[in-house]
């Protein structure tokens, strides 16, 4: 009786540990990959770096705008292109913003990247990207900033939390409270 | 400075304001830049309309020392670079620049090759082709506009020099205006931008730190003191007033639970002190 006791508590400790044992592991994992996101907004960041160098000299590897346009039509004007960036510019911000107060983790920094590539090349196109050019770079460090900002301090919080968790869990061997 | 109260509350407003704003000045930048580069070419056309004008009754009279008269005027108002004008062949007749008059044109250079670019030269233009930018010897800023003189029934037909009705170009006027003026308003509106965009990040900034620390940092504070203030003693003392109602709330339930504590703390001396009174 005594035995069946004492092998059922050991039983019991075992289970525990190994329950212990693997939330350290899901929590170690999942700060790892909270680092590993953390660097996504100064990835995009540096990727937009790339696509501003290649249209300050103007898209070399690509059709000259004429040939182009004979293929798709005439582009939209400048004007049209500017006012479509303001309001691109802000809703990004908007947005951004919104996250960033509701806590929402949303990995969008490589999808501004590819919208600002687009007004960069809708401006080649038009032949009057000399001019907007500053107006692109501008509305791209800003939206990535604020991205990558929101994103790394998602991500530090979220560390810092995990790694309060993890040490509940080494000193009880229990699962954390849920908040 | 990014673990703090201040900057997790500063940055990200500082960046989007600072970033939306530099964005929204490049932008009206360059739509009033396109704007007056517009202006520059109707009001260049507009002179070469009036030139050619002006010149047409001494051309079908032939009378050349009125044409060079008027063109050398022209030439000699502020603001005009160049004006000449071309014959059929791309020799300078009349400039205002007398050395310029008996020189043949390279139909190769900027402005020529807009329109000689193919076996037969384009005869007809939009304004806004006929115009091109360059820096004249000097340095300066040109605008300059060729305006082609089309040959008509009264110009065929005039009795001095007949030209075929075929021909339709007889020559091209081509004046040149300074960009100075365009240059130096543009370089103002930039530098007006520059200093709208600081003043503005400098009250945006100052604001929100103006307010948040007022209405958050001391708060904060001033509760932070309170609870160290009043947490190695029994009997803590009243929670700071005109706290936000928040701060307040948090401050009385401390206040409370301090008293309750010591309200219980109490309680039990005085049931053990009873008791041992009893045992005695």
């Amino acid at each position: 009786m005594k035995d069946t006791r004492e092998h059922q508590l050991s039983s019991a400790a075992d289970e525990n540990q190994d329950n212990a044992d693997r939330l350290r592991r899901e929590l170690s994992a999942e700060i790892d990959r909270l680092r590993r996101l953390s660097t996504r907004g100064i990835l995009a960041l540096a990727l937009f770096l790339v696509v501003s160098i290649f249209a300050w000299w103007g898209f070399v590897v690509l059709p000259g705008p004429e040939t182009v346009t004979a293929f798709l039509g005439k582009p939209p004007p400048a004007r049209v292109i500017s006012i479509a960036l303001l309001l691109y510019t802000f809703s990004a911000i908007i947005l951004s913003l919104s996250r960033m107060t509701t806590g929402l983790e949303h990995r969008s920094s490589f999808s501004h990247v590819g919208f600002l590539t687009g007004f960069f090349l809708f401006y080649y196109f038009g032949n009057c990207l000399e001019e907007n050019y500053w107006a692109v770079f501008g509305s791209g460090i800003t939206i990535l900033g604020v991205e990558s900002y929101r994103i790394w301090s998602y991500c530090s919080e979220n560390i810092s939390r995990k790694k309060e968790d993890m040490e509940f869990v080494a000193r009880t061997g229990r699962p954390p409270p849920q908040e | 400075m990014f673990a703090t109260l201040a900057g997790k509350a500063l940055i990200p407003v500082g960046l989007a304001v600072t970033g939306f704003m530099v964005v929204c000045c490049l932008i009206l930048f360059s739509v009033i830049s396109e704007d007056l580069h517009h202006g520059e070419i109707v009001y260049a056309t507009n002179l070469a309309d009036t030139v050619l004008k002006s010149t047409r009754y001494a051309m079908h009279k032939s009378d050349r020392e009125t044409l060079a008269t008027i063109i050398r005027n022209v030439g000699e108002q502020k603001g005009v670079d160049h004006v000449r004008i071309f014959n059929k062949k791309g020799v300078v007749t009349f400039s205002a620049k007398p050395g310029e008059i008996n020189r043949q044109v390279d139909k190769n250079t900027e402005g020529c090759i807009v329109c000689h670019k193919g076996a037969v030269p384009v005869t007809n233009m939009g304004n806004m082709q006929q115009a091109r930018t360059f820096k004249n010897p000097d340095g300066m800023d040109v605008i300059a506009i060729t305006a082609p003189i089309y040959n008509a029934p009264d110009c065929s037909s005039a009795a001095c020099h007949v030209h075929r009705p075929e021909q339709k170009v007889l020559g091209t006027l081509d004046i040149g205006l300074s960009r100075v003026e365009r240059d130096r308003s543009l370089a103002m509106l930039r530098l007006q931008m520059i200093v709208f965009t600081v003043m503005s990040l400098i009250l945006t900034i100052g604001g929100v730190t103006a307010l948040l620390r007022r209405n958050v940092f001391l708060p904060v504070q001033r509760l932070r003191a309170y609870v160290e203030s009043s947490a190695g003693l029994i009997d803590p003392p009243q929670p700071p007033p005109h706290l936000p109602h928040d701060l307040d709330v948090i401050a009385s339930g401390y206040y409370k639970a301090k008293m309750d504590a010591y309200d219980r703390k109490n309680c039990a001396i005085s049931v053990s002190e009873s008791s041992e009174v009893h045992v005695g």
